[in-house]
């Protein structure tokens, strides 16, 4: 990844930047978001305090420059900072096991050393840093709460028959996980988010919902258009594809 | 891959993603075998919309994933449904509702969905006498749907309403108007007919728990109550109503509808390559590494707490090794070292726990098997001196089965084995013994009376004598020194006390025994008398037995192989001379007891005997005397038989002991002891005839061991030479002991 010092770029992140430096980012970002969710399954985090640290993760890029601060260090600080908003506490022994090993695959666990305790200190300062550059408004609303009422409901529109051979559930919950990929979470509500990832996840298996005078997904999300819902899916499917790109 | 999603997916999808599809999927085997079957199934779908092909495409890609048949292995068992009063997630009302699914559709949708053995409530509008009637207002259970201005009617046949009495007609029970919960029995999809049932059996199972018939409007189900407020007003949205509800606000509902969607939180799904958590390599996870970093860190602290503890520092490596276990609990290195701290340190019962803890997370471990058979030894070893000899032995086996090379185990439990097999041997012979004492009892009873006929001559000593009974319990004392200073070291106080009670008990004996002179049979009364335990008497018969059969010296040496014996003897001798009126009849047995008493913890006593005689200090020297030269001689045999004869120890501690000074230590001390007594009695000599005579006495007791013969000459001898610093009585008095001895040990040769 090449990266060019220029103006634009220290205006503002979130600003206008080159193409190719967006691109470049958004990889950059792409990747650290597959360091921060892979380390979160290996460290045994649940789905919302993952959500958590991406969100932070991506908020802080929002007003921060990559060529300041380092991705992996912040994502490290951020898993540890979701961990304590979401009340899934991790230590920062595990968090640096298992991001070493990460980042060096196969390699010893770390000795009790001075290195060790300057990572920790680190990764702890870091986290103070991501604290103030978020205003300290660290708590989010996550769409896996809506997701999981919306797929309820849906569910009890349907034959349970239909319902149980088809992993609508399963598939929705990947879609929604896997969009942390990208700053999705930042740009949309997250209402509109989970309707738009049960909306592909119906679509993708072809399930039919009854029809009403209102469509379902009107129901559930008053203020969304289909236009909305079909810009978000289309912002997901990217994020697949650029998966063949980054990794 | 699932055939039938994916045919539902392009019945759906149509033509155009088959192709995708086919053109994604090519390398995948699996759905190379469904094709075919896929190409048969119609293609062509409802009402086209326009599908954008990048969808089409995501499916295609991610068909491997979507189609994969892990995912029904996912899906949850059938819990328990149970109404909740509390909300752990928002209870919506049926979607339905919000989406104002027109009249026929719902009714379809109704029909097609309700299976035997869901729930729903009507209310009754008719009573017949074949049934009732209900108009059903909504579902239960795990449907939600919309139903009341349905006005669906369903049947429930009297013969599906429990009867509440035997002769009550159960119909009487309900009346029009009331809310029913019922299970629905059949359905007649075609004919739209629907039969009901209030048998708790008509239900499914995981709906088992609900209660059917007559329900109050509290008990209605919260999405219909709901339901109710949602179409009152149209101002409430499905948003509005999910977040105003509590159930949304709990912070843990995420989890609790995981669970009943069952999606895992574990094993996350995803739909991106790279994130298939069965990839991940198990190493790779935080608590692995973090099990193998604990053992690293535990493994550097053992390392500076051996070197502390080869540096002598045994708290610092303590320190050290209990950090490492607190960093890693089954740690075998640190549990090995920690071990040999505490073996080193004696808490060897510590030692053997970690040894074993360690063996048990490593069975293989060399140095903590070595140390656990030394550890093991040890402690059998400590146990074996603590008498605890069947422990011992299991700790010995215990060693040998571990390590069956361990050279000190077979030992020691050889050792064991002998030592148990002794005191076996020696309960035996004392048993034996005691009969045979009560044999010699006799015997020597009779010899006692002809002696007391000739003393009766000389009556007026004895007298004298006994007047000076306080001297004669001080010489009897003397006497018993030898046994005091055998394991007089630790016994002063219970001397003391065994003194004043023997000398009390003496002297009440000295009016028993006159009062019993002739009597033979009357013997076992005079056991009783001594304060100890039977334990100690009936050694101390035992002792006697010894002494007749070893021709023990007279003069109160006693040729006691044991120690036990020479005090008993010796007292007894004194005893007899104290019982100045002659009377042999308190014969040795009667002293024994007592005497042993006195004799065992007579060092001190002697000191203390009433009424400060000049022999006191003389005593006193002597006694020390004694003590040395009996400490020299049997330091080893002192050790078990002192502990052994302090009162209220085991019998069988006495006898192993007593055995085992027999078999062993006897022979190699009896011409030392003879040796020494001679030379350490010249040495504590003094002045003053009881002194002297006393030195002259000590030497002969230890002459005992000897050849009988040897050491009687050399009694007399001492004795004679003895003699002549003696007042007269005492004289006679000793020359009457040594006869009497010298009958005994004959009797006893015979």
């Amino acid at each position: 990844m090449i990266k060019t010092k220029n103006y634009d770029k220290q205006e503002s992140a979130g600003g206008r930047k080159v193409e190719s430096e967006c691109n470049a980012d958004m990889k950059t970002h792409f990747r650290v978001c597959r360091f921060i969710m892979e380390t979160g399954v290996k460290l045994g985090m649940h789905s919302i305090p993952v959500a958590t640290a991406c969100a932070l993760y991506h908020r802080f890029f929002q007003s921060a420059s990559l060529q300041v601060y380092e991705p992996h260090l912040v994502a490290m600080s951020a898993m540890y900072l979701a961990g304590k908003v979401e009340e899934q506490h991790l230590r920062t022994r595990d968090i640096i096991n298992v991001c070493h090993r990460y980042l060096h695959a196969g390699s010893e666990p770390l000795e009790l050393d001075s290195k060790f305790w300057e990572l920790r200190d680190s990764v702890v300062q870091c986290e103070l840093l991501v604290l103030r550059q978020l205003n300290f408004h660290v708590s989010f609303q996550h769409p896996h709460k809506y997701l999981l009422h919306y797929l309820l409901s849906v569910k009890g529109i349907m034959n349970r028959h239909a319902w149980s051979r088809t992993p609508i559930a399963e598939t929705a919950w990947a879609l929604l996980k896997d969009s942390y990929h990208g700053p999705l979470c930042v740009h949309h509500p997250p209402q509109h988010l989970a309707l738009a990832v049960l909306y592909l996840a119906l679509h993708s298996y072809g399930v039919e919902v009854p029809q009403g005078a209102v469509e379902w997904w009107q129901v559930l999300c008053e203020d969304i258009t289909k236009a909305e819902i079909e810009s978000i899916i289309s912002e997901l499917l990217q994020l697949y594809d650029m998966e063949a790109k980054c990794t | 891959m699932e055939r039938e999603l994916l045919r539902q997916c392009l019945a759906f999808h149509g033509q155009s993603l088959a192709a995708v599809l086919g053109s994604e999927q090519s390398e995948n085997e699996h759905f190379a075998l469904i094709q075919a079957d896929l190409s048969k199934a119609p293609q062509q779908r409802k009402d086209k919309k326009v599908d954008s092909s990048a969808v089409e495409q995501f499916i295609a890609r991610k068909a491997d994933l979507l189609f994969s048949s892990s995912w029904k292995s996912a899906a949850p068992a059938e819990e328990e449904w149970s109404e909740d009063t509390q909300e752990p997630y928002a209870i919506m009302p049926p979607l339905e509702l919000f989406m104002d699914v027109l009249f026929e559709e719902r009714r379809d949708l109704f029909y097609r969905d309700v299976e035997r053995g869901d729930i729903v409530v009507g209310r009754i509008n008719s009573i017949r006498d074949f049934g009732f009637f209900i108009t059903l207002i909504c579902t239960g259970g795990g449907l939600e749907r919309e139903i009341e201005d349905l006005e669906l009617t369903a049947l429930c046949p009297i013969r599906e309403v429990p009867s509440n009495g035997n002769h009550d007609d159960p119909l009487s029970y309900y009346q029009v108007g009331d809310l029913i919960r019922a299970g629905v029995k059949d359905i007649d999809r075609y004919h739209g007919k629907v039969t009901v049932s209030l048998q708790p059996f008509s239900l499914s199972p995981s709906l088992a728990k609900l209660k059917l018939g007559v329900i109050s409007a509290e008990d209605l189900p919260l999405h219909y109550s709901r339901g109710l407020k949602v179409a009152s007003s149209s101002s409430e949205t499905y948003e509005k109503v999910l977040e105003s509800s509590l159930g949304f606000s709990n912070p843990s509902n995420v989890e609790f509808l995981l669970g009943k969607l069952g999606i895992s939180e574990t094993h996350p799904p995803s739909l991106m390559r790279g994130l298939q958590s069965k990839n991940f390599c198990k190493e790779d996870y935080g608590t692995a590494i973090k099990k193998k970093q604990s053992a690293s860190w535990a493994l550097k602290c053992v390392k500076i707490g051996v070197d502390h503890f080869k540096s002598g520092r045994h708290v610092e490596a303590m320190n050290e090794y209990n950090k490492a276990l607190e960093m890693d609990a089954d740690n075998v290195e640190a549990l090995v070292a920690r071990g040999a701290l505490y073996a080193t340190k004696g808490s060897l019962v510590k030692a053997m726990d970690d040894f074993e803890l360690a063996l048990k997370s490593c069975p293989s471990h060399r140095n903590a098997k070595k140390y656990l058979c030394q550890t093991l030894v040890e402690r059998g070893g400590q146990l074996e001196e603590e008498e605890k000899l069947v422990t011992a032995e299991s700790l010995y086996r215990k060693a040998l089965a571990l390590d069956d090379t361990f050279k000190e185990a077979e030992d020691a439990l050889q050792r064991l084995q002998v030592h148990i097999q002794k005191s076996l041997k020696v309960r035996e012979e004392e048993a034996a013994k005691e009969q045979k004492k009560s044999k010699n009892v006799e015997t020597s009873a009779e010899k006692l009376r002809k002696i007391l006929k000739e003393e009766k001559r000389m009556k007026r000593k004895k007298r004298r004598l006994s007047s000076s009974s306080s001297s004669s319990s001080t010489s009897s004392s003397v006497s018993s020194d030898d046994d005091s200073s055998s394991d007089g070291r630790r016994k002063s106080k219970k001397r003391k006390r065994k003194r004043r009670r023997s000398s009390r008990s003496r002297k009440k004996r000295h009016r028993r025994v006159s009062s019993r002179d002739k009597s033979v049979g009357s013997k076992e009364e005079w056991y009783p008398a001594p304060a100890n335990t039977s334990a100690s008497f009936i050694n101390q018969k035992q002792e006697v037995a010894r002494l007749l059969d070893e021709q023990s010296l007279p003069d109160g040496s006693g040729g006691s192989q044991s120690r036990r014996s020479r005090p008993s003897i010796s007292s007894s001798s004194l005893e007899v001379m104290d019982d100045s009126r002659g009377r042999f009849e308190d014969d040795p047995f009667d002293g024994a007891p007592q005497q042993m008493e006195r004799g065992r913890g007579k060092g001190d006593g002697s000191l203390v005997s009433p009424g400060g005689r000049e022999s006191g200090p003389r005593e006193r020297k002597w006694s020390c005397g004694d003590r040395e030269v009996l400490g020299a001689q049997r330091k080893e045999s002192y050790s078990r038989p002192r502990e052994q004869e302090s009162p209220g120890k085991t019998r069988n501690k006495r006898h192993s002991s007593s055995s085992s000074s027999v078999a062993g230590p006897e022979s190699s001390h009896r011409p030392e002891s003879h040796a020494d007594g001679y030379k350490r009695s010249d040495s504590c000599r003094y002045g003053g005839g009881m002194g002297e005579s006393r030195d002259r006495l000590y030497p002969d007791e230890q002459d005992s061991r000897a050849s009988g013969d040897r050491s009687q000459n050399g009694m007399v001898s001492s004795q004679g030479s003895g003699r002549k610093n003696l007042p007269p009585h005492l004289l006679d008095i000793f020359s009457q002991i040594a006869q009497f001895e010298k009958e005994k040990l004959n009797k006893a040769k015979m």
